[in-house]
């Protein structure tokens, strides 16, 4: 997503000044510096892929009507306890949205009033798997490790080969009410029937 | 056949153009669905960075053999996942952001972005292979041939099957009105080979053939009369010619107009000219000048009514000399009744008319001289009578009977010689044509009812004597001299009373109308004449009886015939013996003798 923000600033100003071409890479070269300076010291890489398959979900997944709340709520991602995404995450979601609402991170301790939260993420290893249960119909459990889809999770990150990639209980998901696009299922790394 | 190929190659280049356009089009529309579906399955991979998921999506792309190469672009150009074609050494050629369909000579690439809600995940690139339209053209230039092929294997078998049906009647007619304009036989008929619209037009053709043959035949017989025709005029002319040439007559022709156009060889050997002389009037100079009135008046009358006519002119011979000719012209018609020409003969009458002259002559001196004879013999007759009857009556007593007996012979013979002398001087007074016999009246008309009555008034003694019964219709008047009918009627009612019978004499006198002359007649029912006799009685001194007892000179019916002559008429007699005589005679009406006198002359001069 930064890059591609990146890539986007980098086409911008190419396009506005074709004739400063040395001075706008210098400009580049300078902002990618930081930016990735201040990303690399904000979050692990793994991170922010994590968050940005977090966003990608959503356009996977279909929430079940009354899910979402009062049309002018927002569209709430919920991180329970620790938040292992730092600014990586805020990054992600800003100004994007999702079933035509904006999109929001919510940092919660506990657990959450119904309906408020659509995603709940938890990188927690010693959770209720009683309290996944509990969040009801309308929410995406999402966490890590294969532990988190065995005890009750709907999307589980795992790591293979270095590379982020998830597992989904999709039995989980369809008591919730949610509807996963096949596309995603065919990219996931395990699928629980 | 090379418009037919030119049109069927250009037909296949349009084919092949729009079926190139409309191929593009299509392939264009394909790859586009083909690139949106594959960008579709491939959303999930792009947007977890699933090589693996996207490089098997792509490879569904096998099944189009024609792609080339598929590539899947993340959103920072790196290529995610690709797929070549087997046996292809190809690399993904660079992303292209544009969604485009773009055609380059041997490929086309179509690039196409990969969304999922809105959100782009990175680029799909297909690369199509082209070598399918070389393919099609080639599949097309092998159709377009063999069509080519076939049609004009179909084209050449419908020819010469046509060939069969159309051309070969066609050349046999061709054939057969070529062969009839060279030799002029209308007798050549076309072969009809087909029962289509050729063989009818074989069949009219030839109708038409047999129609001209049967004209053509027809106008040969009618050249042919003709030709026959005018070899029968040509042949009428000639014996006309002939006939013309081989006459003593003077022969000529003249057109309808009256002008002379031929005249035989006769003509010109009279007149010791040529035809260029006669022609055109020449004829009028030999004419004599005495004659030309009489024969402008001829020709005219002729020319305005069409009539034949004759008269009698004179014509100067070679040596000078004027010959009388009777030229007598009539008018030829044709079939409708035109005069087609006149034909005109001219016979020399010259000798007849001299010699006629000569007895006329004669005649008249005889006639002169029988005149004066009975006139000077008149005195001495009356002396003889006198003075005999002076001796008988003064010296009867002187005489013995002897010579009283032949006193009496002496005076019955003065007086009969007297009574011949006198009936002799009435005869040539009859026939005179001197006009001293009161002939002056001649032309003009009396009455012939009143001459009868005058007449028998005259005879009243010899009818009271013979107690006749004389009856009479109601003449007519007549234009004959008083003194001449009074002579004939005498005569003939005299002769009536005197040729009698025991009976008393029935004696009836009447006139009918015989056209152009009165025929009057007498009838009796006296002793009748026999048959042999009828034309004897009218001669002069012919008597039939000797005997006295009927007593007469015998010259009355001569007067009778002269007279009747002189007016142009005619006396006969219709009788049998015991049964009565009929005595007829004519008098022309309104005709002098002057006119019976030129009749006669034209007539010949009898």
């Amino acid at each position: 997503m930064i890059a591609r923000r990146l890539f986007r600033s980098m086409q911008g100003l190419g396009m506005l000044r074709p004739r400063a071409i040395a001075p706008v890479c210098l400009a580049i070269a300078l902002s990618l510096f930081t930016g990735l300076a201040s990303q690399a010291a904000d979050a692990p890489l793994e991170s922010q892929i994590q968050a940005a398959f977090l966003l990608n979900f959503t356009k996977f997944i279909e929430w079940p009507a009354g899910a979402l709340g009062a049309p002018y709520a927002s569209f709430n991602i919920c991180i329970l306890g620790n938040d292992p995404f730092g600014s990586a995450l805020d990054q992600v979601v800003a100004g994007e949205v999702v079933y035509g609402r904006k999109v929001t991170i919510q940092k919660i301790d506990r657990e959450p009033e119904a309906g408020f939260c659509q995603i709940v993420f938890t990188d927690a290893q010693d959770y209720d798997p009683k309290l996944l249960s509990r969040l009801g119909r309308g929410v995406l459990t999402v966490g890590e490790g294969r532990n988190f889809v065995r005890s009750g999770g709907m999307i589980g990150f795992v790591l293979e080969n270095r590379r982020v990639t998830f597992e989904i209980n999709r039995p989980a998901a369809d008591v919730a009410g949610l509807i996963l696009s096949s596309r995603l299922l065919a990219v996931a790394k395990a699928v629980t029937k | 056949m090379a418009t037919t190929v030119a049109a069927m190659i250009l037909a296949c280049v349009g084919i092949l153009t729009l079926d190139s356009y409309l191929y593009r089009a299509n392939l264009g529309r394909d790859l586009s669905a083909l690139a949106r579906i594959v960008a579709d399955n491939s959303t999930a991979a792009l947007a977890f960075g699933d090589a693996k998921a996207g490089a098997e999506t792509l490879s569904a792309l096998r099944a189009r053999n024609h792609i080339v190469a598929a590539c899947l672009y993340q959103m920072d150009g790196t290529i995610l996942a690709r797929y070549i074609r087997a046996g292809e050494r190809r690399s993904c050629p660079p992303e292209d952001r544009r969604d485009e369909l773009r055609f380059g000579g041997s490929e086309a690439t179509v690039s196409y972005g990969v969304f999922r809600v809105d959100q782009r995940y990175g680029t799909l690139m297909l690369l199509y292979d082209l070598g399918e339209i070389a393919e099609r053209r080639r599949l097309y230039g092998t159709m377009v041939v063999g069509v080519l092929l076939l049609s004009g294997l179909i084209a050449f078998w419908l020819s010469s099957s046509l060939r069969a049906f159309i051309a070969d009647p066609i050349s046999q007619l061709v054939k057969a009105t070529t062969s009839v304009a060279e030799t002029g036989n209308y007798g050549i008929r076309a072969r009809k080979i087909s029962g289509d619209e050729l063989g009818v037009l074989v069949d009219r053709f030839n109708e038409m053939l047999t129609g001209i043959q049967s004209r053509d035949n027809s106008l040969t017989v009618a050249l042919a009369a003709r030709e026959e025709a005018l070899r029968d005029v040509e042949k009428a002319t000639e014996r006309f010619r002939f006939l013309a040439e081989s006459m003593p007559q003077k022969i000529f022709t003249a057109s309808p107009g009256g002008d002379v156009d031929y005249f035989n060889q006769q003509w010109l050997e009279f007149t010791g000219l040529s035809f260029a002389q006669l022609k055109n009037r020449g004829w009028t100079h030999i004419l004599h000048p005495e004659d030309l009135d009489a024969n402008i008046e001829s020709w005219r009358q002729a020319l305005a009514t069409g009539a034949a006519f004759s008269i009698q002119q004179r014509f100067r011979r070679a040596d000078g000399a004027w010959r009388w000719h009777l030229t007598r012209v009539h008018a030829m018609r044709d079939t409708q009744g035109k005069i087609s020409m006149w034909i005109g003969s001219n016979t020399d009458i010259h000798e007849q008319i001299e010699k006629e002259e000569e007895l006329r002559r004669a005649n008249d001196d005889l006639q002169q001289f029988a005149y004066s004879a009975s006139h000077d013999l008149q005195e001495p007759v009356r002396n003889v009578t006198v003075y005999s009857e002076l001796i008988a009556k003064r010296y009867r007593d002187v005489l013995d009977d002897d010579g009283r007996r032949f006193l009496g012979f002496l005076t019955e013979g003065g007086s009969r010689l007297a009574m011949l002398i006198s009936d002799l001087l009435a005869y040539t007074r009859a026939g005179a044509n001197d006009g001293n016999d009161g002939s002056d009246d001649d032309a003009t008309i009396h009455s012939a009812d009143a001459v009868l009555r005058y007449t028998l008034s005259g005879l009243a003694e010899a009818i009271r004597e013979s107690r006749a019964i004389v009856t009479y219709d109601s003449l007519p008047d007549v234009s004959m001299g008083e003194a001449h009918l009074q002579q004939v009627l005498q005569n003939l009612i005299g002769n009536a009373l005197k040729y009698r019978t025991d009976e008393a004499p029935r004696i009836h006198i009447s006139a009918t109308d015989a056209g152009s002359a009165w025929r009057f007649s007498v009838k009796d029912n006296g002793i009748g004449i026999d048959p042999s006799y009828r034309e004897k009685i009218f001669g002069v001194f012919k008597r039939l009886h000797r005997d006295q007892k009927y007593s007469g000179t015998g010259i009355g019916l001569a007067i009778c015939q002269r007279v009747v002559e002189r007016y142009g008429g005619r006396i006969w007699v219709e009788s049998a013996p015991g049964e009565g005589s009929t005595f007829y005679f004519t008098i022309p009406r309104q005709t002098g003798h002057a006119f019976s006198a030129a009749a006669d002359l034209a007539d010949g001069g009898r």
